[in-house]
């Protein structure tokens, strides 16, 4: 039993963090119909600064803080370059090479600036060895702490989507770009806005599962952002509930079967479960079905 | 029209004349050895630190004059980041350009796995400073014919797993096991439980493995638990040590964690922050006290030149532990590679070769160096122990356990 509840507890937090990601990714894709492939790279600048800062001396929740605004502010950065001019093309691919140029350039920059080597990652939330016991269990308080704050932020943002103005904005631009810009929405505005809050989002994940690996390095992320989006896909593209389930459904079957199957089975889980949802249900769990008028 | 056609014949054949005569040219008036490691990426740790061996050593043959009046060159330094495909990439390079003397390789199991074969084919002198596997030497496993021109400085596999197979036998009952996925950690294993059973202990009541970069082991721990362990013993790098470590934490696991030469360096007390007391961990023993003449002066050599950076460690007056995998394995490594060339007086491989096989009782950073057609490692069983963390007053410091 303790075995069991150690597995589901540790892949709640993961899958909470997948969630956060996923639902980052799903921002931009709702404003924008972009993937962004350099959100790996973000997760890893949030969490990178946050450890150079607190290591010189830097107050952590200060450093933190930082880190979310810089963030947000590549987020922006990468919207401005890397993704408007490329929308400018109808039809365009353009983003994809750009989104993970984008991200390359980042890692590429962390490499030049911070040095190959992972960097030791502050204790943020508790300690590791901060546990409480349940049915027996030793359940890390660090991990409790990933799967509350996460989930209470992505419950924040779908409050903040459904019910404040700039929501309703963005499902406006969501549902469609032109028909949004003739009834006076700011596009341009809501499109910026949710880039940056995609920033912030992948800031405090790459913060979170830092906290949790204990370091960070120049690669820290990208294995991350595969696993997101396809949490995202499972929970259907476009639904910030769908990005939670999608999430944490990921992260306890992987742990479960890592657990008692093999670790190394649970390598495959994510991929079988892609399949098997675009098989049976291609617009994930919760996503609504595209229909096209033709 | 025939004019130009014979003239421009006549050009091409005079520049390959030229191209051809150049590299033995200047053969003759220096030794240019090659070298490709991690020298940038996540591994560089290992890589980085041998260039600034092998340029120490470089340096002082010479000032001393270089090998019998012929100046030292890295004629080809290129960086592999550890990556396999890279590796033989800047390899065929190297051997394509024939005035190099000697080969120094990568800096891991992966990437020297993937020249190995086309080195041995090429038969120059190559030397091995850093992968643990010891089918890079002994293709055909420890005790039989080593590859003619391959020598190793690295810790091997199977030396590296009796100090730790002693230990664990004789301390623990049921030991669990936790390796990475790469051929670094498979190996380890399968010598690690040759060793525990071949002195007495019971095999390994658990196995798990875990890939290179993993940022949770939650599964892999909660399974060893599970299987009652009373040790668990680990084969990987620091960094993977560290997240291992603090998983053990995360899920209260309170058996003790003995794990390779990885645990021993900064990435891994960097992650693993005030979690690393405790931990057991093997390692080259050269630079633990009391040190040896030739490692003391190879560690004022290299702070003079390179002062007490992060390869030197945490501590401005002594150096780590770890400078014997990370550093001075490439000290040694050029070393004996040079000193061969000065045995044999000569450039050519076979030559090269024999004089090291000669070579017996030779001081280095990191042990006394023997070779013979038969034995082409440098590092034995006897030059490995055991350290703890052990927290003195404020500080945490690494001190031998006795077996």
């Amino acid at each position: 039993m303790d075995f069991l509840i150690q597995m589901i507890a540790s892949g709640l937090s993961v899958g909470a963090v997948y969630a956060l990601v996923g639902l980052g990714l799903n921002l931009t894709f709702w404003t924008t119909r972009v993937l962004n492939f350099g959100q790996g790279s973000v997760l890893m600048a949030g969490a990178m600064i946050t450890a150079v800062l607190v290591a010189r001396g830097c107050n952590v929740f200060l450093a933190v803080a930082l880190s979310l605004v810089v963030s947000a502010l590549i987020l922006w950065v990468i919207e401005f370059v890397g993704v408007r001019p490329m929308l400018r093309i109808r039809g365009s691919m353009g983003w994809v090479v750009s989104t993970l140029g984008a991200g390359i350039f980042l890692q590429g920059s962390a490499s030049w600036l911070f040095g190959t080597q992972a960097v030791a990652f502050p204790d943020v939330l508790f300690k590791s060895s901060d546990t409480i016991e349940l049915l027996g269990a030793y359940i890390s308080v660090q991990y409790i702490a990933v799967f509350v704050i996460s989930v209470v932020i992505v419950g924040l943002m779908e409050l903040f989507l459904r019910r404040s103005t700039w929501g309703y904005g963005v499902r406006a631009v969501a549902h469609d770009r032109e028909l949004a810009a003739l009834m006076g929405i700011p596009v341009r505005r809501v499109v910026v806005g949710s880039f940056l809050v995609s920033g912030l989002l992948a800031g405090a994940a790459g913060v979170l599962v830092a906290q949790v690996s204990g370091t960070v390095d120049p690669n820290f992320g990208l294995h991350l952002l595969i696993l997101s989006f396809v949490a995202t896909v499972v929970g259907g593209m476009g639904s910030a509930v769908g990005s939670l389930v999608g999430g944490l459904t990921l992260g306890v079957i992987e742990k479960l079967v890592g657990g008692y199957v093999s670790p190394a089975a649970a390598e495959m889980v994510a991929f079988v479960l892609l399949v098997a949802v675009l098989t049976i249900r291609p617009q994930g769990l919760f996503g609504k079905a595209d229909t096209v008028k033709v | 029209m025939q004019f130009f056609k014979t003239k421009h014949n006549f050009l091409v054949l005079a520049t390959a004349a030229l191209i051809g005569a150049a590299p033995s040219a200047y053969a003759a008036e220096t030794i240019r050895i090659g070298m490709t490691s991690a020298l940038t990426g996540p591994y560089n740790e290992f890589g980085e630190g041998n260039r600034r061996a092998v340029e120490l050593a470089v340096e002082q043959w010479n000032a001393r004059g270089g090998i019998n009046g012929k100046k030292i060159e890295i004629a080809m330094l290129l960086d592999d980041q550890l990556n396999p495909d890279r590796a033989v990439q800047n390899m065929r390079r190297i051997l394509d350009d024939k005035s190099i003397v000697g080969i120094i390789g990568p800096a891991g199991s992966g990437p020297t796995l993937a020249v190995i074969d086309m080195v041995q084919a090429d038969g120059r002198p190559y030397m091995n400073p850093i992968a643990q596997t010891p089918v890079i030497t002994y293709p055909d496993g420890v005790g039989t014919k080593p590859r003619s021109n391959v020598f190793s400085f690295a810790l091997q596999n199977d030396v590296e797993s009796v100090a730790m197979g002693q230990f664990l036998a004789k301390k623990f009952k049921r030991i669990g096991v936790i390796h990475e996925s790469t051929a670094y950690g498979v190996s380890g294993l399968e010598y690690l439980t040759a060793s525990i059973e071949k002195n007495g202990g019971n095999k390994p009541v658990a196995v798990d493995s875990y890939n290179q970069g993993a940022q949770d082991m939650t599964a892999q721990v909660a399974r060893l638990n599970r299987s009652g362990v009373d040790a668990i013993a680990a084969i990987g790098l620091g960094k993977d040590l560290a997240v291992l470590r603090r998983t053990m934490a995360r899920l209260n696991v309170t058996a003790p964690l003995i794990a390779s030469n990885g645990a021993l360096g900064l990435p891994y007390q960097e992650g693993a922050g005030e979690l690393t007391t405790g931990t057991l961990g093997t390692m080259i023993g050269a630079f633990s006290d009391p040190m040896g003449k030739a490692t003391a002066a190879f560690a004022e050599a290299y702070k003079s030149k390179y002062g007490t950076d992060r390869w030197w460690g945490a501590d401005p007056t002594r150096p780590q532990l770890f400078m014997a995998i990370s550093v001075a394995n490439g000290y040694d490594a050029a070393n004996v590679l040079f000193e061969g060339i000065r045995r044999a007086n000569s450039t050519d491989p076979k030559a090269i070769i024999s004089a090291i096989e000669s070579i017996r009782d030779l001081e280095g950073a990191n042990t006394t160096y023997s070779f013979s057609p038969e034995r082409h490692h440098g590092i034995e069983t006897e030059a490995v122990k055991v350290f703890e963390y052990a927290r003195e007053g404020d500080a945490v410091r690494l001190r031998p356990v006795a077996n």
